[in-house]
Order: C-alpha cells, then structure tokens, then sequence
C-alpha cells in the first residue's frame, strides 16, 4: 500500500479553507464504521488527525479575512 | 487479490449509471441483507489526499442525489470479499437500518464555534459531600458539558424548525471551541446557512464558520 508522507499529509492541511477542513474530518473522523474487523489501518492517517488542530486554528484566520 | 471497497450504505439503488470509483475501478451496487451496498473492487485501500478524498466525496454526490438515506461509511473501509461484506451487514442490519431511517432524506449542516476565550459553559456548582461525591460530579459534569454548546443560545430560536438531531464535540482549545454537526431536511441548506448569518451579531464575542450541506458523515454511525 502507498504510504502518505509527510508533504502529503501537509498538502491535505495546508488547503485552508472550511469546506477542506470539513472534508477531512467528516470522511477521516466520521461516516459508518461496520465492523471492529474492518481494515482502517491507513498508515498517514494518524499523522493527519495531529495536524487538524493546527489547521482548524487557521480555519479561523481564513474566516476573519471574508 | 482485489478486496472489496466500502463506499456507502444505501435505502435503495443509485438512480444513475454507478460508473467509477476513486481508484477508477468500476464501481458496483450490491444487495445484501436488505440493505444496498456501494462498493468498488481495488487492490489495495486508497491513500488519503486531498485529491481522492474530495473523488469520494464527489463520487458519494453524484450517486446519492436521488436515493432517500445514505450512510456514508469511513474512508478506507476495506473487506476481503462480497462474502465478508454481506456477513458483517448481516450481523448489523437492525442497527445500520435503523440509521438509514435516521438520516433519511435529510444532509449534514457543520458549524464551528470560535472565540478567544475557553467557551462559555457554567463552571461546575459548589463542591459539596465527600471526595467520592466530589468525583463523581465532577465527572458528571464534564460529561453534561461535553455535550454543550451555551454560545450558540441566541441562534437555537432560529433553528429550530430546520434541524432534526445535533452531535456536539466541545474542544475548548481557542480558538477552536466547538464542532456541532446539525441533521437538517435536504435542500435546507440555504436557510440554514441565512439563519446562521442572520444571528452572527447576536453570537458576539463568539464567531462561528458554517459549511456544508455534506451527506450525513457524523450522523452515520449505528450502534453496536
């Protein structure tokens, strides 16, 4: 399996704006999990959640611009 | 070997052509166990980029528009077969049933709640009885106000004919302080979006960001 790097997992959170931001989350955080046994280990992923904070406080600074 | 792709769960079949999936695979509409499943054949689960995570989405658009509930399922939710799938839905028909009931005909409104400062919930009540008491209302506390969102009040009122449940996330690190996800009936996203803008000045000193509407991606779980 392709592992995302580093610059990929910063390319997913480097796009600011809110409707990116909410991508990210609603198909990475969120949507029906069927079963325990189902295979999530997407490596990346991980990496991917501890940068969402960060680019959610940018989110905000995108916002305060409109 | 190809496995077999979860896209989403569906009451009833797409009503266009399914054509590709993120992976340009065929994409295929399976029934199983009285529920419809949209799933792709792949060798291996995609990576998350923002390019195939934005495909899933558009692909999940195009092929819900006409089918009444959709559970969105979890991005790189992969199953050895067709055989695997249909047992895992078998098993967990009752309760993915009723969550295609829950969301049915209704999208996903997101609204994030920003603020300087660490939110607006009551602070806990006087301390009273012994250290287990103490603990335990503590935790209760902690435990209510997870679940509460005091700076959205002066924009309940005009919500309240739009939105059917709410899923609350506190995460009181400004300044991010909540994530609320609202049920709301399709094609409500325009008022809803009026709405929130129209109570901006009212929410003061508390700012808030709405996108959407998604599919019901936080409404999308089932129970156990």
């Amino acid at each position: 399996m392709k592992t995302p790097t580093r610059a990929a997992a910063r390319e997913i959170l480097e796009q600011t704006d809110d409707s990116m931001l909410d991508l990210v989350d609603n198909l990475l955080n969120r949507g029906v999990v069927i079963s325990g046994e189902v295979m999530l280990g997407l490596a990346g992923v991980d990496l991917i959640y501890l940068r969402l904070q960060a680019i959610l406080c940018a989110a905000d600074r995108v916002e305060q611009r409109r | 070997m190809s496995r077999v792709y979860l896209y989403a769960l569906l009451s009833g079949p797409p009503s266009c052509e399914a054509g590709l999936g993120v992976c340009a695979e065929p994409l295929r509409v399976v029934a199983v166990a009285g529920l419809v499943a949209l799933v792709g054949d792949v060798a291996e689960p995609p990576a998350p980029s923002a390019i195939v995570l934005r495909a899933q989405d558009t692909v999940l658009r195009r092929l819900t528009a006409g089918v009444e509930g959709v559970l969105p399922a979890r991005f790189g939710t992969l199953l050895a077969d067709d055989a695997a799938l249909a047992d895992v839905l078998d098993r967990r028909r009752a309760a993915l049933t009723e969550a295609l009931d829950r969301v049915a005909g209704c999208e996903q409104m997101t609204l994030r709640v920003w603020g300087e400062t660490a939110g607006a919930a009551a602070p806990a009540g006087p301390a009273t009885g012994g250290p287990g008491t103490r603990y335990l209302a503590g935790r209760r506390e902690a435990h209510e106000r997870a679940r509460r969102v005091p700076e959205l009040e002066p924009l309940r009122a005009c919500l309240v004919d739009l939105v059917r449940e709410e899923r609350v996330e506190r995460h009181d690190r400004p300044p991010l302080l909540a994530t609320v996800q609202h049920l709301v009936p399709r094609g409500a996203g325009e008022r809803y979006v009026d709405a929130v803008n129209g109570a901006r000045a009212a929410l003061a000193p508390w700012r808030v960001s709405v996108s959407g509407p998604w599919l019901p991606y936080a409404f999308a779980e089932a129970a156990a």
